[in-house]
């Protein structure tokens, strides 16, 4: 063979392995078929609502049946344009003997009504509900997603698998389990056992409340303006009754006496324990486990990255001044009222006070 | 000469191991995202600071964006920094303050040290809120932004807070593509990683935030500094505050369109952060002060991502000497085994910390376009490693830096 033949060939066939992984480079390069910008959603500002007001919008399309139905007390049953089956009630009581559950426990309608709705027990509802009055769901349902005008009331043993929004007042009867947003422009009353994860009201109470000594202290405050900040390295303690003012960081356990206040922010890393009737003006954080004791009060934001029990008659947040309550797991106990969110990433329960 | 290589080679397996360490954290461990969930608080007052020199493309847009984002009105207040600019900056912000009365409060520079330290530095007199967020002219922050960003502030230990950037132009050409990737790595992975393991997640210096008390204990802003940002970075850390980086807080940014832009872009990082390496590195990585020692580690690795590009050039060209001078020790042997592990495992460090990254993003197609990467390392190594050639030619001649402004090239809005 001819060398210098010989040494294109070898040439060629090194360039084309050199190329191969090149190849698909090129496509993509040329087609620009994944060129477009991550997705950052400009408008969405995290919104609790933001799933109720779309459902809004979608029933929109049955609002003239939804007023014609409620006027001749007749239940009409449809299809809309995306092939969702519905159910249009002229009066919410009439779900209660209409045959909703198919064999296998299921109901896959889209249930609307601009009445008060009741529903039988014992179904897993396929598809979200609306209720333009009243709404009181039966024991052991399962529910998609609700949207209440009114009060939204859910029986023992229910469980919501996406959301639900209630105009009204919001309260879930012993042992419900509430996955996704649970939220009400009113309140939001939660008996134990249950549990939840993301809850938004302006009033979130746990349990039968309890009165307690924090609630006439429990109202608005100006926050403090200092800005001093204390960093201490290791375990720190505020004793009983002090008082401490600025911002606190503790890179190990920060624990607060009982009646202690704290005129500003404070920050655990290893962990925070308040005892009893503790009263933070600022945020608490805490960077692993937290512990509030009974009967405090605490005004900013409340956030620990691994878990948190909230003893009974603790209050975070005013009415005039909502905040957040979040960590992963939260345990939270009868008494317990909260302003604002509180939110549980991976789960939260209702406990029975210690 | 053979010792010299041995410690290049230890230096290069360093930053191996840790990009591998900080992708498989990304991709399997905990993540941490604690101010994220913080959607209800009495919001406390925050000042926006828009560094704009010659934004008149640009501008428009993000005063546009500031205007409509979810946050009590009465409590944020948009400086627009109008560094000295030549074009229609001046007149474009002054018609938004007309329009938005009392919602912007310009700060028109004409004269004084150039660069945006400096003009941040002067801003300052303007700001009297304990949380400001940073933008530069060319973001455009969405409706939830400003409260994500000020969320973090709540945690009396943070005094630095970086969101996550995205370039809206990637589609345009090679380069565009290439950015996006190497945006996706260094957010999604390389920022998370840190913040994951309680590190050092760097301040970018837009997207943004900083408390207003713990920029006056570090001194303010430092206006002799190329990259404020990684000076912010490091000051802060050396006062015992921390700063978090916050992955879901993502906002659109433009990058460069054509390669002499974005070489003149990553020589000026380069410069600044080899300057923040040598003000900073000794004190971090053995001074006395309040950062703990895997802050330390991490944070003098960070400083040295840039110096390594030259130490790399350096290692090839040691290699390629042992190798004529036949001084291998075991006639070879041993790196003939290094250089097949290296090529098995460590080349792709960085590439498998991409692809991780735009999966984590969840595209897929683009991840076609990773052997492209080569040519964008290329130009950075050498881009790099001449920045670093000629800050030490300033630094012996006593040449002083210049601050040069990243071309736009979005059309202006009309």
């Amino acid at each position: 063979m001819n060398p210098y033949l010989a040494l294109t060939v070898l040439l060629l066939l090194a360039g084309s392995m050199f190329m191969l992984p090149l190849i698909p480079a090129l496509v993509e390069l040329r087609r620009k078929s994944d060129a477009s910008p991550l997705n950052v959603i400009q408008q969405y500002a995290g919104e609790i609502r933001h799933f109720a007001d779309g459902f809004r919008s979608y029933t929109k399309e049955l609002e003239i049946l939804l007023r014609e139905s409620q006027h001749s007390k007749a239940a009409v049953f449809g299809t809309l344009p995306d092939g969702t089956d519905y159910l249009v009630l002229g009066r919410g009581d009439e779900a209660l003997r209409l045959p909703l559950r198919e064999e296998n426990g299921l109901c896959s309608l889209l249930i609307a009504t601009n009445s008060d709705l009741v529903l039988p027990p014992d179904i897993r509802f396929d598809k979200d509900i609306y209720a333009g009055g009243q709404f009181v769901g039966g024991k052991k349902n399962h529910y998609r997603a609700i949207l209440g005008e009114k009060t939204v009331h859910l029986s023992t043993a229910s469980r919501v698998m996406r959301w639900v929004h209630a105009m009204g007042e919001f309260q879930a009867d012993p042992d419900c389990e509430l996955h996704g947003r649970i939220s009400s422009d009113r309140s939001i009353r939660l008996q134990k056992p249950c549990s939840f994860q993301r809850l938004n009201a302006p009033r979130i109470e746990i349990g039968q409340p309890v009165e307690t000594a924090s609630d006439a202290a429990a109202g608005h405050h100006t926050a403090p303006a200092s800005t001093r900040r204390l960093l201490h390295d290791g375990d720190f303690a505020i004793p009983a009754g002090d008082v401490f003012q600025g911002n606190l960081v503790v890179r190990g356990t920060l624990r607060v006496g009982s009646g202690a206040t704290v005129r500003g922010s404070v920050k655990g890393d290893k962990g925070v324990v308040l005892e009893a009737g503790v009263r933070v003006e600022g945020s608490l954080m805490s960077a692993n486990k937290m512990q509030i004791g009974p009967n405090s009060i605490i005004h900013g934001p409340v956030i620990a990255e691994r878990q948190m029990v909230i003893e009974r008659g603790t209050r975070c947040g005013a009415a005039d001044q909502p905040t957040t309550v979040s960590a992963p797991w939260i345990d939270a106990q009868e008494g317990v009222v909260v302003f604002g969110t509180l939110w549980a990433r991976e789960l939260g329960r209702v406990a029975a006070s210690s | 000469m053979i010792y010299v290589l041995y410690v290049i080679i230890s230096l290069i397996c360093i930053y191996t191991a840790r990009h591998y360490w900080f992708t498989l954290n990304r991709l399997f461990a905990f993540q941490r995202h604690p101010y994220i969930d913080i959607d209800t608080a009495d919001w406390p007052p925050v000042t926006i600071l828009v560094a704009a020199h010659n934004e008149e493309k640009v501008v428009a847009n993000i005063l546009v964006a500031l205007m409509a984002v979810k946050y009590p009105s009465d409590k944020m207040l948009v400086v627009p920094v109008n560094d000295r600019s030549t074009d229609r900056t001046r007149e474009i912000i002054d018609e938004f303050v007309t329009r938005f009365p009392g919602r912007i409060r310009p700060f028109h520079r004409t004269g004084g040290k150039g660069g945006k330290a400096a003009a941040l530095k002067d801003a300052m007199e303007l700001v009297d809120t304990e949380v400001i967020l940073i933008f530069d002219a060319d973001y455009i922050p969405g409706a939830g932004l400003v409260r994500q960003l000020t969320a973090p502030f709540f945690d009396p230990e943070v005094g630095g807070v970086m969101g996550r950037v995205v370039p809206m132009n990637c589609g345009t050409n090679l380069l565009t593509r290439l950015l996006d990737l190497e945006r996706s790595g260094g957010y999604q992975v390389d920022q998370q990683a840190r913040m994951n393991l309680r590190l050092v997640p760097q301040h970018g210096g837009t997207v943004a935030g900083v408390r207003l008390s713990a920029l006056k204990e570090i001194g303010g802003w430092n206006d002799n500094s190329l990259t404020e940002d990684t000076d912010l970075t490091y000051r802060l850390l050396l006062h015992g505050w921390k700063t978090v980086y916050q992955n879901r807080s993502e906002c659109y940014e433009e990058v460069p369109e054509t390669w002499p832009v974005r070489i003149k872009q990553i020589m000026r990082w380069a410069k600044g952060h080899n300057q923040a390496m040598m003000t900073y590195g000794l004190r971090l990585l053995l001074g006395k002060h309040r950062a703990c020692l895997r802050e330390r580690i991490d944070g003098t690795l960070l400083l040295g991502v840039y110096i390594m590009a030259p130490i790399t050039l350096l290692g090839w060209s040691l290699a390629l000497a042992v190798f004529y001078e036949g001084i291998a020790p075991l006639h070879g042997v041993i790196a003939l085994l290094s250089l097949t592990a290296y090529a098995a495992i460590g080349n792709l460090a960085a590439f498998f910390e991409i692809a991780a990254a735009v999966r984590l993003d969840g595209n897929r197609r683009r991840i076609c376009l990773l052997p492209f990467l080569i040519l964008g390392f290329t130009v950075s190594i050498f881009s790099v490693s001449r920045a670093a050639f000629s800050q030490l030619k300033d630094a012996l001649t006593g040449a002083e830096f210049h601050w040069d402004k990243t071309e736009r090239f979005r059309k202006a809005a009309s």
